[in-house]
């Protein structure tokens, strides 16, 4: 009777402390019923408590004031070298928001940013900070902008239905409503961000912007989902020429244009590896033929960071990614790297050894026109004032990195151009030109012209995305040879012409490996059977042995003792 | 501790011994028991070749005791011969007979089929630095040395503050996109790298490092180590081509103030 009491008592303090646990105060929830109030009530400016904002304030100081700057006006120490902008909090505009365009986002939507940051942007997410500690920032946050405070300016969230099942027809819709409400202007026909709007986009405060790649939503600013992708083009981003289209479209047709871009990328995350695997092929590789030769070898996809390590720096490369393939034959190799560029630049010059200026660096986060007061129309005629931005004065480039020697045990050459003591052979493609030419480097400031003509290639552009195949015989007077069953070190290197890289200023990627896959991979048949034989002869012997030495030992018995056989089984 | 694995375990155990098993069932009951702690038992997992060093010793210590007398011998032969030999037995041991090849080839089977994976480097985290570095024509005693602001903390605070404000600037400015804003090494281009950058935040970091071994390391960067650890891997630039050797000082001071972290003291050799 007693135990049972204890038990009661038990389970009972147990409750306690579960419902006490569960109504501490969380951010999130206390702000999202506020928001609901407000959206009942008469909407009233919430800008939390002195205290609140107090402690936002010295969190800000810590972790913000580097980026958004004393003042919230974005111009913080290390805006130097970001694009996109840090945001400027006193302009009170907000590209992530779930309120209508032009308006304040509320301050959930300010939350969530800050928790989630905004992919491949200065912008981290801040996973570690408390609800309390991020909602605090929300509110100091507000203290740049005096319209926060204004009755009159307080958000109202639009409306989000839930997501419709994405289907085959809504894709379909929302490819034609995608053509016809002019989304290719800028994001291109295949949403690889090259409209023939791409190139003149600028932002309010007259920085140039590029046209979201729709075929890799992990680096879309507000999130990968279709949620996301729908609040996008519910809302419009402000500041930026991404407009609403709220008004414009009914919600289903909003849904429809969301499943038509989810279905460009048909993934939220990318499949970054580490490893091109080549594949034989049986016939002898054709340039001519493009890339459809490569139908069978796997894509490997390889992320590019900027060249911020040798002077010359480039922060903000305009190449995300390359997908690499890789095929041979009895003779040749060949490598297909493919990537997104908003448009072809061949009118200028290329060359891995183009000098950059120190200046560069800082400029080119400079704004390139006068701030506009209205942000660039997109959607004006293309003939008319918003004209195509002037042709480049740098072509887009893109260049192969690999060991001049085979690699003594895991010893490479330096991973940007190679070093004094071990070089790297470089293909590269000045894309204005019909053929690669290959460099031997031995460091960013020693790369030299070294064209064996052994290497061969072919390059084309097609809306929005450069097919670049080089050739080049597995074995070659410059640079190491490709040998079946082995593993290679290999990099690459992307200029886009049009955001002024060249030589040291460009995207890069690590060294990762190239795997000349066997033509005969060998089958594990042979060596099954051979372990199941060998194993099912040892098990008989064993049994037989066995069994052998039973029956004789009862043989023995019986002519000694004369006694049954079966006795022996106890 | 897995504490429900170990609960499992010891309540099997249990139960055997409820049931008075015998000999051979408690010798695979102990095997396998074994085998399930070393491998799902502990919170940080054991590497798969550790274990199968010690599910060697344990086969060796389980033959051992199974065979340190006449009567263990027989309690643990008498069973599997009666299994080989009674009838009524046939066909299980036909299955048995079968099972074992086949599970043999399923393995060969997969080992045939692991992924591919470029080969590694096993490089070394922490190298030993040099006892002297040239930067800017200037030499540095790493050894000796120590930060030349550090004392501006006790002797001009405003002095100091000064320092680590300029050291704030610089890693925005430079360091933030590998090493990140939160010094977490979760900078923007930190999935394009391999190695990843040095979080800072993490206290078995800067903390068991001097403040002289951090300049050399920002001064020197990646090409400035030495062969056992990887230089041609690492994204670390040399920054005496960009930053001054008072920037450097002054970021080094950032780092540690940031992180409420201290470095290394050097460490005195007590004559007596």
């Amino acid at each position: 009777m007693t135990s049972r009491l204890i038990g009661l008592s038990a389970l009972g303090y147990l409750a306690v402390v579960i419902a006490v646990l569960c109504g501490a105060p969380s951010g999130p929830m206390e702000a999202q019923l506020r928001a609901l109030a407000l959206s009942d009530v008469e909407a009233q400016p919430d800008l939390g408590t002195e205290a609140q904002r107090e402690s936002g304030k010295v969190l800000y100081a810590k972790y913000c004031v580097q980026c958004h700057g004393e003042k919230g006006d974005g111009a913080g120490d290390a805006t130097l070298h970001l694009l996109p902008r840090p945001r400027d909090f006193t302009t009170g505009k907000f590209k992530i928001r779930t309120t209508p365009s032009g308006a304040l986002p509320t301050h959930q939507d300010l939350v969530n940013i800050i928790r989630r940051g905004m992919p491949y942007t200065s912008m981290p997410a801040w996973p570690n900070l408390s609800d309390q500690d991020v909602s605090n920032l929300a509110y100091y946050t507000k203290t740049f902008s005096p319209d926060f405070s204004v009755a009159e300016s307080v958000p109202k969230p639009l409306e989000f239905p839930a997501a419709p099942a994405s289907t085959s027809e809504t894709i379909a819709l929302g490819k034609k409503l995608y053509e016809e409400n002019g989304c290719l202007k800028c994001h291109g026909a295949l949403g690889r961000g090259d409209g023939p709007s791409a190139s003149t986009l600028l932002d309010d405060l007259g920085y140039p912007i590029r046209a979201a790649d729709l075929t890799q939503p992990w680096t879309f600013r507000g999130g990968p989902t279709r949620q996301d992708i729908f609040r996008t083009m519910t809302t419009g981003l402000n500041g930026t020429p991404m407009p609403s289209f709220a008004d414009a479209l009914p919600a289903e047709q909003r849904w429809a244009i969301t499943d038509f871009i989810a279905s460009l990328s048909g993934s939220e995350v990318p499949a970054y590896t580490n490893l091109v695997v080549a594949k034989h092929a049986l016939d002898p590789i054709d340039l001519a033929k493009g890339a459809e030769v490569f139908a069978s070898a796997p894509v490997a996809r390889f992320p590019i960071v900027g060249q911020i390590m040798e002077p010359g720096r480039q922060f903000n490369p305009a190449a995300t990614s390359v997908t690499v393939q890789a095929i041979y034959d009895a003779e040749s190799i060949a490598l297909l790297v493919r990537w997104h560029d908003s448009r072809a630049d061949r009118t200028g010059k290329a060359d891995p050894t183009l000098p950059v200026p120190l200046e560069e660096e800082v400029e080119a986060a400079k704004p390139a026109a006068a701030p506009a007061a209205d942000p660039a129309d997109p959607f004006a005629d293309p003939a008319g004032a918003a004209a195509e931005a002037p042709p480049s004065e740098f072509n887009d480039a893109v260049a192969i990195q690999i060991p001049t020697q085979a690699p003594t045990g895991a010893r490479k050459p330096y991973f940007i151009f190679g070093d004094a003591q071990n070089s790297v052979d470089l293909w590269f493609f000045d894309l204005a030109r019909p053929d690669p030419l290959q460099f031997t480097g031995r460091g960013s400031a020693d790369v030299v012209p070294n064209d064996t003509g052994d290497v061969t290639g072919v390059a084309s552009y097609d809306q929005g995305e450069w097919s670049v195949i080089f050739k080049r015989p597995l074995r070659a007077s410059s640079g190491v040879a490709f040998v079946p069953g082995g593993f290679l070190p290999v990099a690459f290197s992307v200029w886009d012409g049009f955001s002024r890289e060249r030589g040291n200023s460009r995207g890069l990627t690590a060294w990762y490996s190239v795997y000349v896959e066997p033509e005969v991979v060998p089958s594990a048949v042979g060596p099954m059977v051979r372990t199941a034989l060998f194993l099912l002869v040892i098990e008989l012997a064993v049994i037989g042995w066995v069994r052998w030495s039973r029956r004789s030992a009862a043989e023995r018995q019986g002519r000694e003792g004369g006694s049954h056989p079966a006795a022996t089984r106890a | 501790m897995n504490i429900p694995v170990v609960l499992a375990v010891a309540a099997v155990f249990t139960f055997l011994r409820f049931r008075r098993a015998n000999l051979l069932v408690w010798a695979g009951a102990w095997w396998v028991g074994l085998y399930v702690i070393f491998r799902f038992g502990f919170s940080a997992p054991i590497p798969a070749s550790v274990v199968s060093l010690y599910m060697g010793i344990v086969s060796i210590a389980i033959l051992a005791y199974v065979s340190s007398s006449e009567q263990r011998r027989e309690e643990i032969s008498g069973p599997l011969i009666r299994f080989m030999t009674d009838k009524r037995y046939t066909a299980l041991l036909g299955a048995t007979v079968v099972a074992i090849p086949a599970l043999a080839a399923a393995n060969v089977y997969v080992q045939m089929n692991v992924p591919l994976e470029p080969p590694l480097f096993p490089r070394t985290v922490h190298p030993a630095s040099p006892t002297e570095i040239t930067v800017h024509d200037k030499k540095i005693d790493l050894d000796a040395g120590e930060n030349p602001f550090l004392e501006l903390a006790v002797s001009h605070p405003e002095e100091f503050r000064k320092h680590v404000e300029n050291g704030r600037r610089v890693y925005y400015q430079n360091c933030v996109f590998c090493h990140g804003d939160n010094m977490t090494a979760n900078g923007m281009f930190v999935h394009g790298l391999d190695p990843i950058p040095t979080n800072f935040a993490d206290q078995g970091a800067i903390s068991i490092l001097r403040d002289t071994y951090l300049f050399w390391r920002i001064s020197k960067g990646g090409p400035g180590l030495p062969e056992e650890a990887a230089p041609w891997d690492t994204a670390m630039p040399a920054w005496e081509k960009f930053l001054t050797e008072e920037e450097i000082w002054d970021t080094i001071l950032f780092l540690y103030e940031f992180t409420g972290q201290k470095p290394r003291a050097r460490e005195e050799v007590h004559t007596q």
